[in-house]
């Protein structure tokens, strides 16, 4: 156990290195790109003085790296500014968005897991076959285009021919589910609502399964690869001498070891929907940190465009941190390293 | 005839490919006796591995492959047995020990958990400890002095010699009538090889378990096998008591191989000089009292 918490805690530096250096990235581009924030925030209308004084109360008269030590003690105490587009705490901003986008990419992701696995599964158990030749198809299908283009399909198919799902939105208009932690799901269990919470996962389907589709086709794609190659490996021969049940097999003998290279591709189609997510979102009008995203950028709301990138990088590196955690579990290699204890 | 632990009649196999139809093994006859341990000896690609699956069931199940002919397992004909009671056959009544022990074993699971497993095959309801109880004594069979340390590691921890003695005790825990061993160590070095040889055969000996033994090397088969059977591109050329083979072989291939024997180094397959033509000649038997060649 503790050549894995080692191993975590080697991870949680990097990660952190990361972000400090994505901190200090985008601290420089989001003040290097032309503009002013000030005279931007105040409107063409705004006397000289006005934008001076704004300036000023952003600090952008002095040098960057003075600006720079200001926000790093504003974030030691958990601050990151005011959002000059909604006048309130970036984090607040963040905490009121971020939610939904986490609930749908989460959705997705569990799309990607529930149905990706499996097909590569089916498939490759039964390699060569009529199975086998049609997940390829499909997953193929799948990663093909990307997922902005399957959110316009699916919508136009689903929402708008057919109209079996809502065309947009996070909720039916009807509900009111009072905020306690952001995540609407959450918060419809909490205050027992049933119908709102069936509503809402209707809602997010269509979008979820957009944002899911390339995802659950490389999933699908690399376990039936990974997966048909573990199955000509010795040790599934020698279970098949001891006559184990073949689903036996197919779990602890060949699906097991081709997890290990599934994950972490799955873990990078993690990060990749945080950015897939944005347009997903745009799209379905999908009330998550995108909208909020967008406009802070055109804005040049500095204090929210740093907030949400680094809340986002934030997130891609906790994705990849808990990758490498299942991997370390899974695998004995990295859990017990090569001494013989 | 009938006592026999193993009767293979007659076996033909082809596999069908995108190239046509190559046939593998032209009718091949042999049989083991309870208790004996009998070799099946021929250079790589002879059709000795595809035997071994087939007895074991494991090539029946593929869809390239076509067999005929008849395996009889105790008397009973496996082909007229239901693919369920066919695998209950299989690490319980035979069991096989493979080449190469290190990727054999599931390099994911602790060697107690795939002892466990094994043992579950007979004992459906075996726990850890009556596994560390069984699999801890086998171990000490197969000359492993701490078993308590190698039931708790994984295969990549443990060396070659180690996995292959694991992958001995393994093959026994239910008690086979007939122990398959397809080259066991040849992925290994040569004493690590004799070593287990010299294991095998005081094992099965204890447990009267009879041994049907795959090798290239004739040379490793002289001290092992009651019985051989010398095989050449999918038929059988040779079969005798090793003794009277060894003493006086009369096929040209097996003069052939008697003469490689010296050479071979290591792991290495014997290098023969071609004459194909003469050793297509007929199966040479050499009979011996009491067993049916
Ligand atoms: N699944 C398969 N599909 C097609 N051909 C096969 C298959 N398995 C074995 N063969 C062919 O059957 C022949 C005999 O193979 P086999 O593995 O029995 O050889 P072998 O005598 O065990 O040789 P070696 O000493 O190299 O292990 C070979 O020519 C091989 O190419
Ligand atoms: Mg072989």
């Amino acid at each position: 156990m503790s050549a894995v918490l080692k191993l975590l805690a080697g991870r949680l530096a990097i990660s952190l290195l990361v972000l400090a250096g994505v901190s200090m990235l985008i601290f420089a581009i989001a003040r290097v790109i032309p503009g002013d924030p000030a005279r931007i925030a105040l409107g063409p209308n705004a006397t000289p003085e006005q934008v001076e004084k704004l300036r000023q109360e952003l600090r952008l008269d002095q040098p960057i790296w003075l600006q720079y030590g200001h926000f790093l003690s504003d974030l030691s105490r958990g601050e990151l500014g005011t959002s000059l587009y909604t006048n309130r705490p970036v984090t607040r901003d963040i905490a009121q968005f971020l939610p939904a986008t986490l609930e749908l990419i989460l959705a997705a992701g569990i799309l990607m897991i529930c149905i990706g696995l499996p097909l590569g599964i089916v498939a490759a158990k039964n390699e060569g076959g009529f199975i086998d030749n049609l997940v390829r198809v499909v997953s193929l299908l799948g990663v093909s285009a990307p997922s902005f283009v399957w959110a316009v399909i699916l919508m136009i198919l689903f929402a708008f021919f057919l109209p079996l799902f809502p065309i947009a939105g996070r909720i039916g208009t009807q509900f009111d589910v009072p905020q306690i932690t952001g995540f609407l799901f959450v918060d419809c269990l909490l205050t027992g609502k049933l119908d709102a919470l069936a509503d809402a996962l209707w809602h997010v389907a269509l979008p979820a399964f957009a944002l899911a589709l390339s995802g659950i086709g490389q999933a699908a794609r690399l376990t039936r690869a990974n997966m048909v190659e573990t199955y000509r490996r010795p040790h599934i021969e020698m279970a098949r001498s001891y006559g184990f049940p073949e689903w036996r097999i197919a779990r602890k003998y060949a699906f097991r070891p081709s997890l290990i290279p599934s994950l972490t591709i799955i873990g990078l189609d993690f990060a990749a929907m945080l950015g897939n997510a944005f347009l997903v979102e745009a799209i379905f009008a999908w009330p998550g940190l995108s909208r909020y995203g967008v406009a802070v950028i055109l804005r040049k709301d500095l204090n929210a465009i740093v907030g949400t990138v680094l809340i986002i990088s934030a997130a891609f590196l906790i994705a990849n941190l808990i990758v490498d955690l299942l991997i370390a579990l899974i695998n004995p290699r990295i859990r017990h390293g090569r001494d013989r204890s | 005839m009938t006592d026999n632990i193993l009767d293979i009649q007659d076996l033909r196999l082809s596999f069908r490919s995108h190239g046509g139809v190559t046939e593998v093994l032209h009718g091949v006859s042999l049989s083991v006796a309870p208790e004996e341990r009998v070799a099946l000896v021929g250079e790589s690609g002879s059709g000795k591995s595809v035997t071994a699956r087939a007895v074991l069931g494991l090539l029946q199940s593929q869809r390239s492959a076509q067999i005929t002919g008849r395996i009889l397992f105790e008397g009973r004909d496996l082909a007229s047995l239901s693919g369920a009671n066919r695998r209950k056959l299989r690490g319980t009544k035979m069991s096989m020990i493979f080449q190469d022990p290190v990727s054999s074993l599931n390099p994911l699971f602790r060697i107690e958990d795939q002892f466990r497993e094994v043992l579950r095959r007979s004992e459906r309801s075996a726990d850890m400890r009556r596994t560390r109880e069984v699999a801890g004594k086998l171990l000490r069979d197969v000359s492993i002095d701490d078993p308590e340390r190698v039931l708790a590691s994984f295969p990549f921890q443990l060396s070659g010699g180690m996995n292959q003695r694991v992958m001995i005790a393994m093959a026994l825990v239910n008690e086979p009538s007939l122990l398959i061993a397809d080259e066991p160590g040849t992925a290994l070095d040569v004493t690590v090889q004799d070593q287990t040889l010299k294991l095998m055969r005081k094992l099965a000996d204890d447990r009267r378990a009879a041994v049907f033994f795959i090798s290239h090397n004739l040379g490793v088969v002289r001290e092992f096998s009651n019985r051989l059977y010398v095989i050449y591109q999918g038929r059988i050329v040779e079969s005798g008591p090793t003794g009277s083979i060894f003493d006086d072989p009369r096929h040209p291939y097996t003069k052939a191989l008697l003469a490689a024997v010296p050479r071979i180094t290591r792991a290495g397959i014997p290098e023969i000089e071609e004459s194909p033509e003469a050793f297509s000649a007929p199966c040479e038997i050499h009979e011996t009292a009491g067993v049916a060649a």
